[in-house]
């Protein structure tokens, strides 16, 4: 569980976080979504106990985090932005270092859970090698290892997948997915087909406040007035025009028009709340006209994205 | 697991923290560097002390090894916290359940350790004159040990001094210059006494490390004299940690 309530972070004259309030229940994955300098990784930071809030209080599984710092990071994992890693140290021994300042002081135990996050985090084909050799790939994959060495009950991870090629971006979201299982999940990216693909949340983060906060569809959904219908049917142009003019909460009909035979594409527009689609499938029945097609347009969340942070476009 | 208030430091944390910087520094080329120098200087003061003045003692080491290790010290401990700072693992470490004080304290010991072996490692040279002189011509072990002792505790300090130049900056090199000078400054404030006017002559005698290990290297533990390498030690590991908290704001 994380809960912010009107979390601000101030850097002299610029406010990095602005009164954040958000609550992340057990279990939830959520994606924070957001321009470069959006402050993600100041909200992280703070949730992390490693700078202090001006304003506001935050708390990780019911432990305030200005009280109980240490307490909350026993119960942490954290990923740092750009994963660094001690160099020069090997898989293990790198687990078992981080392991030991974490109080893992029994070898036997500790032992145990480096080889159990060897084998969460496919470590097992570079055990033995060094930090310093480490493809991309596996440095991610080590760094994820060493934040989840304690099996903490909450993981923060910024920019998990940045800088990973598309099969080692797959690989981690795979091994993120996993580990959401039993834990309450906070990740930042800015790529926004990954909060599609893992997320089960998202928060967009603009300016150091919230821009939208919401699943995935709802995000996509609430930023339209309008619904947008596409659809293909086989029939006379003309006469299909007029049925789908015809139907209850329509507002325009775009297409073919004329007397001939075609297999017309339609755009119908109607109010946001108003949902054609079964209309139009039983009109079609009725008629007898066969569809080709029939999708309902959604903003993609790359466009929600570019609205809701429009304004800080040119940003850093 | 939900223990509040840690107890002053964590024992198990500062070890692993010292043990990792121990082992470190033998994977590193500029330790070794730093190691080969001071035995090649102290191999040197100490065979021209014996040759040239025929006399069996290591009290040349006394002289001039605290100049040399002004610079020596300071390379092993520019990077103790510079390299985390510099690389990011420094905000890994900060996110564990560590408080600053372990954090500085186990890279202390990590120094310390390698340290000390060194100057264990000159002991070589009075079992030498030992083996070598005839019998009955024994040497005095009470300047041989207060001189040993005296290194090892201006090393610490120096140590300390170093710790602190590296917590300010993320460039080693900074590091290195800012920790030389304070060394430095230590260094020759003693020798400053001799040509300052009365009043300043004994504070500067006192800042100054020369006098207190002179008094170590006649084999004369003097409270005074500990308590001034403890204090400064102490109070430069606390404005280390004073430096790591106000990273985080």
């Amino acid at each position: 569980m994380i809960r912010a309530e009107n979390l601000t972070k101030r850097f002299g004259e610029i406010t990095a976080v602005d009164g954040l309030t958000f609550e992340i229940p057990v279990g939830q994955i959520v994606g924070f979504l957001g321009p470069n300098g959006a402050g993600k990784t100041t909200t992280m930071r703070l949730l992390t106990a490693y700078l202090p809030a001006d304003d506001g209080r935050a708390v990780v599984m019911d432990l305030d985090v200005a009280e109980h710092p240490l307490a909350v990071r026993r119960r942490l994992g954290y990923l740092p932005e750009n994963n660094p890693l001690h160099e020069n140290l090997e898989v293990t021994d790198a687990l078992h270092f981080i392991g030991r300042l974490r109080g893992l002081t029994d070898e036997t135990a500790r032992t145990a859970r480096v080889k159990a996050v060897v084998k969460t985090c496919g470590l097992g084909s570079v055990v033995g090698r060094r930090t310093g050799e480490l493809s991309k790939g596996f440095r991610q994959r080590l760094g994820l290892a060493q934040a989840i060495i304690h099996d903490p009950d909450v993981l923060v991870l910024d920019e998990p997948t940045s800088g990973l090629d598309p099969n080692q971006v797959l690989e981690v979201r795979d091994l993120i997915r996993e580990l959401k299982k039993e834990k309450t999940l906070l990740l930042s990216t800015h790529i926004l087909s990954e909060v599609q693909a893992v997320c089960d949340r998202v928060i967009i983060l603009n300016g150091g406040r919230i821009a939208a906060d919401g699943t995935p569809d709802e995000l996509s959904g609430s930023l339209q007035n309008k619904n947008r219908l596409h659809l293909s049917l086989k029939g006379p142009a003309e006469g299909i025009r007029q049925a789908l003019q015809g139907l209850p909460g329509v507002a325009a009909v775009s297409g073919p028009s004329g007397s001939g035979e075609a297999d017309g594409r339609f755009v119908v527009e109607s109010e946001a709340s108003v949902d054609l689609r079964e209309e139009v499938f039983r009109l079609a029945a009725a008629r007898g006209w066969p569809v080709l097609h029939l999708s309902l347009e959604r903003l993609s969340l790359e466009e929600v994205f570019r609205k809701l942070t429009a304004s800080s476009e040119g940003a850093p | 697991m939900t223990t509040d208030k840690p107890p002053l430091v964590q024992v198990h944390a500062v070890l692993a923290l010292a043990q990792r910087e121990f082992k470190g520094y033998f994977e590193s080329p500029a330790a070794y560097v730093a190691i080969i120098v001071f035995y090649l200087m102290s191999g040197y003061l100490f065979t021209a002390t014996l040759f040239l003045s025929n006399m069996a003692t290591i009290s040349g080491l006394a002289e001039t090894m605290p100049l040399i290790m002004t610079f020596l010290v300071p390379a092993l401990t520019m990077g103790l916290l510079s390299e985390e700072l510099k690389s990011g693992t420094f905000e890994t470490l900060a996110t564990l359940p560590l408080e600053d004080w372990d954090i500085a304290l186990g890279k202390f010991l990590g120094f310390a350790g390698v340290h000390l072996l060194t100057v264990a490692g000159l002991l070589f040279y009075p079992a030498l004159l030992r083996l070598l002189a005839a019998p009955g011509a024994g040497m005095d072990w009470g300047e041989t040990f207060g001189i040993l002792a005296g290194l090892g505790l201006m090393g610490l300090m120096f140590g300390a001094i170093g710790l602190f130049a590296s917590a300010l900056s993320r460039s080693q090199v900074v590091s290195f210059v800012i920790a030389f000078l304070f060394c430095f400054i230590f260094f020759m404030a003693g020798n400053l006494a001799r040509f300052s006017p009365e009043f300043m002559a004994s504070l500067l005698e006192f800042i100054g490390v020369d006098a207190h290990l002179n008094t170590l290297a006649k084999g004369v533990v003097d409270s005074r004299d500990l308590l001034y390498f403890a204090s400064i030690t102490f109070g430069f590991l606390y404005l280390t940690v004073q430096r790591l908290q106000a990273r985080r704001l």
